[in-house]
């Protein structure tokens, strides 16, 4: 059980993916537009957890990705992506992501991902 | 699916948004903008694509996907942007469109045809990537970002590593692992933060590249243990770990499944509640909703009307009292409710340049087309009336207005005609003004197709001034374009825009310079529902009179009168003015002593009343459902002592 962050820019995904956390237990303690906004919102709530979407606009989910970790290096960010995405996310990885989880969203997936980084 | 049906509103009203921006961002590219455009494009097809995916809507994230595709070889410049490639990739957003069309009405996308373009999309994409790249890449793996690796692999025994103990591994990822690749990247990364890799088999290069089977083989230098790097490498999607000291040569130690399911039932509980009141700032609402509550807060206004007229019967002072407290509610009630239902009218400029486009190219004219003040708010109501004339002022002034390149040439004119739409708020009104620096209204023209139509003598159309004439263009049955073109033609001429506009109580004027272009002004108000009026009795009838269109309250002089032509004007402050006898209306009446002066644009005309009886806010209903249009009435209201009260339109009387 965790207090997550929800990184995404349309509304759509992040209602789907809060329910989908809510359900499993977590608890959604803020949600950002873009990346700009998510670690503004980061720095203010300090979740245990974050859900980075990659394209946004703005600041896209690796950028985000590397100021949050210059701001706090043992944060957890699990990346959303997508099949084609591959090599985003490899360089999210790279900057130090700590899992992916793959749209179109498949509940029990993305609580074992959450979970696992969560006790990482 | 069914667990989606939740979702199917806010998936088309986002998924709208995100298709505007992609139309717009497509014109832009069209125009050579690049800087942001295809990131702006990407995202927005990129965002289709996954919601749609996740709504099980598989056309469209078929089509989507594709365009994608394109835009990757686009984005990292192996390719080169032709108008035939914004043509089909604008056919495509038209297909999306009608597929958001469909999905609203509850389809799934799958009706719609789009063979042919997704056919001719994968055609360009091949033509494109084959000369260039050495045709391995299949679509779905075109490279999309550069990654650059800055955690050169180590290979081989480090200094120092011989100290530390070293072990083997072998990491099979899970046969249904989606990314299998970036699942041993993951587990690579995490075992780096414990010691040092020596070898991995397959390579960091090769992963990276995706060229990964499932399993990864690597040895490790580390002090953290065992345990721990079990731990580190285990996660989702693995399914098992081998794990020996490099020490010891012995027998393989049994393989282990970490992949036990993790029950997510027993996870379940409602924990969550006391945050949840954090963070929600904007909610999305169903306009039908909307309209509920407006017309609540219409009866609500009517029955606080009541409450008013009931306690000055009988001076009931405490309850003057609460009403005045009852009043303060209501109104500001009323104006959050007003305010709510305000938007932008970008809802329909960001249509517009698209539609230029299509006109302008189906013509081979050649426009410039500016859009200012999208961010002017209008109520919804008033919105929805005005999409319709708007685009057709917009493909009028294309069409009909913008002259061909050789024509503009020979005219001294740049090449490239000028079109723009601007919008402001001008205290009580929304006024919107759409100028081109076209040809201009021909009025001998006009004059002439309104003789032929027969609408006008020829000796009428001797005396009639320019203004007259362009008045012609409003008349029914009236269209000066020699042939009917399928862009700005399809039947309806400007009297129908006219008519529309007027049913949103709005004007609409028109100013032109032969030769040098014309300019259409609306005026508009922002909301309909709630006037200001002034309540007046004749012959013992009340009526309602807009208090926005009144200029002046005299006292009516009969003796002052004089008979001008059928006519009857007053002569008030040197100034002429006709009076306008209501009597259809309500019948003749012998005690006008007051009278009020309405003016509507540069018109002035009185009107004779018994007496003004105060002002209120009401709620107009409008006639049309049950007796049409009214000339010079704009509907009714009701009072607080129910008594229904016609309201004047001054637009139509003056």
């Amino acid at each position: 059980m965790g207090k997550i962050l929800i990184v995404d820019d349309t509304l759509f995904m992040r209602t789907l993916l809060k329910n989908v956390l809510f359900n499993g237990g977590h608890t959604v303690v803020g949600e950002a537009v873009d990346g700009e906004d998510g670690v503004a919102k980061y720095k203010e709530l300090k979740p245990d957890l974050v859900t980075m979407d990659i394209v946004m606009p703005k600041q896209n989910g690796i950028e985000a990705l590397k100021m949050i970790k210059a701001f706090d290096p043992a944060a957890k960010i699990v990346m959303c992506t997508a099949v084609g995405q591959e090599q985003m996310v490899k360089l999210a990885i790279k900057s130090g992501a700590k899992g992916y989880i793959i749209k179109p969203f498949q509940a029990p997936k993305v609580l074992e991902e959450i979970k696992n980084v969560l006790s990482a | 699916m069914s667990e989606f049906e939740a979702y199917r509103g806010l998936f088309v009203a986002e998924s709208r948004e995100n298709h505007e921006n992609l139309v717009r961002n497509l014109l832009l590219l069209e125009e050579g903008t690049y800087e942001n455009t295809i990131d702006e494009i990407f995202r927005s097809l990129h965002t289709l694509k996954g919601a749609s995916a996740s709504m099980g809507f598989s056309t469209m994230e078929h089509l989507c996907h594709t365009m994608e595709d394109v835009f990757s070889l686009i984005r990292n410049g192996s390719a080169e942007i032709s108008s035939d490639l914004i043509n089909l990739l604008l056919a495509c957003s038209d297909l999306i469109e009608q597929m958001l069309d469909d999905i609203e009405s509850g389809g799934d996308s799958s009706q719609i045809q789009t063979g042919e373009q997704v056919t001719a999309l994968k055609q360009w994409f091949t033509d494109q990537s084959n000369p260039s790249q050495d045709g391995t890449n299949g679509m779905e793996d075109s490279p999309v970002v550069q990654s650059n690796d800055d955690s050169p692999e180590k290979t081989g025994a480090q200094n120092g590593e011989e100290s530390r103990p070293q072990y083997d591994m072998r990491i099979t990822v899970a046969a249904d692992c989606q990314m299998k690749d970036v699942r041993a990247m993951l587990v690579l990364e995490n075992l780096d933060s414990l010691g040092t890799i020596l070898s991995v088999h397959p390579s960091r290069e090769a992963i990276d590249e995706g060229k990964f089977d499932g399993q990864l083989r690597l040895s490790i230098a580390s002090d953290a243990g065992e345990e721990a790097l079990r731990t580190a490498a285990s996660g989702s999607e693995i399914a098992t770990i081998e794990i020996k000291s490099a020490a010891q040569e012995e027998e393989p130690v049994p393989e282990e499944s970490v992949d036990a399911p993790k029950t997510v039932e027993a996870e379940k509980k409602q924990t969550a509640t006391a945050d949840k009141t954090r963070e929600i700032k904007n909610l999305r609402v169903d306009i039908h909703q909307l309209d509920h509550i407006m017309n609540l807060v219409e009866d609500l206004v009517i029955n606080r009307g009541r409450l008013k007229q009931i306690a000055d019967q009988h001076r009931i002072k405490e309850m003057d009292e609460a009403i005045a407290m009852v009043d303060r509610s209501v109104s500001e009630l009323q104006n959050q409710m007003m305010i709510i239902r305000m938007i932008p009218l970008n809802h329909i400029f960001n249509r517009l340049p698209r539609v230029v486009r299509d006109v302008a190219q189906y013509d081979n004219k050649e426009v410039e087309f500016v859009m200012e003040g999208g961010e002017t708010e209008l109520d919804r109501s008033v919105m929805d009336g005005l999409n319709d004339p708007l685009l057709h002022l917009i493909r009028n002034a294309v069409n009909h207005g913008i002259e061909s390149p050789e024509e503009r040439k020979r005219a001294g004119k740049p090449q490239k005609g000028f079109v723009k739409i601007s919008a402001y708020r001008d205290r009580d009104n929304v006024i919107i003004q759409l100028s081109d620096d076209g040809a201009g209204i021909n009025v001998n023209r006009v004059k002439a197709k309104a003789i032929e139509k027969g609408l006008i003598t020829p000796e009428a159309a001797e005396t009639f001034t320019t203004d007259q004439a362009i008045d012609l263009l409003f008349q029914p049955g009236f269209s000066t374009a020699d042939k009917i073109s399928d862009i700005s033609g399809r039947g309806v001429g400007l009297d129908v825009v006219k008519k529309a506009i007027e049913a949103l109580k709005g004007t609409i004027r028109v100013e032109t310079t032969q030769g040098q272009g014309s300019r259409f002004e609306l005026l508009l108000p922002p909301t309909m529902a709630i006037v200001d009026v002034m309540i007046v009795k004749i012959n013992g009838k009340r009526l309602g009179i807009p208090i926005s269109s009144i200029v002046e309250v005299a006292n009516f002089q009969r003796n002052a009168t004089h008979r001008i032509g059928k006519g009857e004007a007053i002569l008030l402050r040197n100034e002429v003015i006709q009076i306008l006898w209501l009597t259809e209306l309500v019948g003749e009446s012998e005690h006008c002593e007051i009278l009020i002066v309405v003016q509507y644009q540069k018109r002035k005309c009185c009107i004779p009343v018994d007496i003004v009886e105060g002002k209120q806010e009401v709620v107009v209903k409008p006639l049309s459902s049950f007796i049409g249009n009214t000339r010079g009435v704009s509907g009714v209201t009701i009072l607080g002592d129910g008594t229904v009260v016609p309201v004047l339109d001054v637009n139509t009387l003056v």
